[in-house]
């Protein structure tokens, strides 16, 4: 039964998300911090009637979300946050809803104590890299924190991609853990084992520390293959720990991809958010004629300095133009690897600019919202 | 040829200081300088004959085993006091000092600067800007960091603080001596700064450098400082 005044503060935030979807706003992020002000302990009343999944890590978190959701879907009505709406409102508005299960997206900084307010009953963990450093300070940070809460939450299985150190270290004291890998990658920030802080060692992609962690020993073990292949894997590993049938996915379903006419041109969007996003989006087949979007607002990360940790090399031959309110820190950041933009005041005049009929778009986080949501 | 060593990149890359051998290369190739780019790792031997030394920033653990691996043969000490130039940022910087505290202990640096770093009680993050006596302009970067350092009686800092923190003591940021820059700038503060560049390479190659017309760095560096506030 719920308290009056959680009723209370339901009835109150659902009457802002109704307002708010009048005046256009996707409606998720007010009344959710409505029903926090009117009742701080709302995320975690509202969980206890619900089966809780929760989907963190830097790069993939949305789409894998979505993956996750419709593979529960088959078991029960979902509620689930929308679209990058992942602090601790948005798991708020979407637990309003009366479905018996929740499969929430939760940024990296907020999980711990997600996890710590809705006890859920499965957390899969995807990888972390570098992102928003003006943020998150340094990767380790985010680990150490994750690595306290994975080891206190004793009733919830952890399902880890522990081809990714950080996420290997963050559950390696967790009681219930199902260990996946893929033959292990190369990871951009992991030189240095994040348990002990030695030197690790690594072959092939895969690492092993004097300390003890490895990514040879896992639970389950897949194939190589990219970040999309990679999380509907995981995604159909948390089907299965929660007894729901797999569901097959195509890469691009679980990739950030979305296609949009602009003036009978298709443009081909890619969210593109940090080095590890963009090494893989630059890994993929790419038209002719690229557009790169940068912004650096806050979930953007303020700082730029990143673009010099990816290779733009694959951009050599197609014709690219550079837009967005950092257009020229792109700009001069591919000039120095020897590849030659034209600087567009913005995405409109970059698309006009554009002469064949299939443009590949790779886009910053605000950005993204702003074309194409 | 010019040797430019990019130091433990693996460690010492958190925050896209390796663009700074990138912006080096690429700038003394404008003057026909033939320039190498070698890149060290933590597990190499430091090459006593560099032209260039370049260090970033780095998380904790990070910074303090390249440090570890630095100490081996005072090779970066003995390649400064030849006059071969270091460039060093943030944790970089703090590792050239004569130590640096932490919270649970006293570290030894390399001793190139007489510059003392210990922990601050917040993270210092935004954007920088500084005003250095050797260019005529400001410099513009983005720190991120929680240490500070303060400098030895006669050591002469980079440049005085304009916007943001530095050092976080005295309105200072960084320190030189001879031919050691250390900063707190990231951005990569040589892409930022082509000027900055352009004097690292006179000071490696030992005489003035042809003035060269990227009109893109020049356009890129002066809109960075017209957004100071």
């Amino acid at each position: 039964m719920l308290s009056p005044r959680l009723r209370f503060a339901i009835a109150v935030a659902k009457s802002a998300s109704a307002a708010s979807k009048l005046v256009g706003n996707k409606g998720e992020t007010l009344p959710g911090r409505i029903l926090l002000a009117i009742e701080p302990e709302a995320i975690s009343l509202l969980a206890a009637g619900k089966e809780v999944i929760l989907i963190s890590g830097t790069n993939g978190k949305t789409s894998t979300t979505r993956a996750v959701a419709s593979i529960v879907s088959q078991l029960g009505e979902v509620a689930t946050s929308g679209s990058g709406s992942n602090l601790a409102w948005g798991a708020a508005n979407a637990l309003m809803s009366p479905a018996s299960f929740a499969v929430l997206e939760i940024d990296e900084l907020h999980l711990p104590a997600i996890i710590a307010q809705t006890d859920p009953s499965v957390v899969l963990l995807l990888n972390l890299t570098r992102d928003q450093l003006h943020r998150m300070h340094e990767v380790k940070r985010v680990a150490d924190r994750w690595h306290v809460e994975c080891t206190e939450a004793s009733n919830t299985i952890f399902v880890a991609d522990i081809d990714d150190p950080f996420i290997n270290y963050a559950t390696v004291n967790a009681i219930n853990v199902v260990r996946v890998s893929f033959g292990g990658r190369p990871h951009p920030d992991g030189a240095v084992c994040p348990r002990c802080g030695s030197y690790l060692t690594w072959l092939r992609g895969n690492y092993s520390c004097t300390c003890g962690l490895t990514n040879k020993i896992s639970d389950a073990k897949f194939k190589k293959g990219s970040a999309a292949y990679r999380n509907a894997i995981l995604a159909n590993v948390v089907g299965e720990v929660v007894d729901a049938p797999p569901i097959e996915f195509t890469e691009i379903q679980l990739e950030r991809t979305v296609v949009k006419d602009f003036a009978g041109k298709t443009a081909h969007f890619r969210l593109t958010k940090n080095p590890a996003s963009w090494t893989e989006a630059l890994s993929a087949e790419l038209h002719h004629e690229v557009i790169l979007v940068l912004n650096a607002r806050q979930v953007d990360g303020i700082d730029t300095s990143w673009l010099w940790d990816v290779s733009f090399a694959a951009l050599k031959g197609h014709s690219v133009i550079v837009c967005g309110e950092r257009a020229l820190d792109m700009a001069y950041r591919i000039h120095v690897e020897g590849v030659e933009a034209v600087l567009a005041n913005s995405f409109e005049e970059a698309i006009s600019l554009c002469k064949g009929s299939d443009i590949s778009v790779l886009c910053a986080y605000t950005a993204f919202f702003e074309l194409v949501m | 040829m010019l040797e430019i060593i990019r130091i433990h990149n693996e460690l010492l890359g958190t925050y896209g200081d390796r663009g700074n051998a990138d912006v080096l290369k690429y700038r003394a190739g404008l003057r026909k300088i033939k320039a190498r780019v070698t890149d060290i790792s933590y597990l190499d031997p430091l090459p006593a004959t560099g032209d260039i030394y370049l260090l970033g920033g780095a998380e904790d653990a990070a910074q303090l085993l390249s440090l570890t691996a630095l100490r081996k043969g005072s090779i970066l000490k003995k390649a400064a006091d030849r006059g071969a130039v270091v460039l060093a940022i943030c944790a970089g910087f703090q590792i050239l000092g004569s130590k640096y505290v932490t919270r649970d202990e006293e570290i030894k640096g390399l001793g190139l600067l007489d510059v003392v770093t210990t922990p601050g009680d917040k993270r210092l993050v935004g954007d920088i800007a500084i005003k250095s006596e050797l260019f005529a302009l400001p410099l513009t970067g983005f720190e991120n960091h929680s240490s500070v350092t303060t400098l030895g009686a006669d050591t002469q800092p980079f440049g005085r603080v304009i916007e943001g923190n530095g050092n976080g003591v005295a309105g200072l940021d960084g320190a030189i001596n001879k031919n050691v820059f250390g900063t707190y700038l990231h951005g990569p503060v040589l892409a930022r700064n082509p000027e900055f560049a352009d004097l690292l390479l006179e000071r490696a190659v030992g005489s003035a450098i042809a003035s060269v017309d990227d009109e893109l760095a020049v356009r890129y560096a002066t809109w960075r400082r017209s957004l100071l506030k």
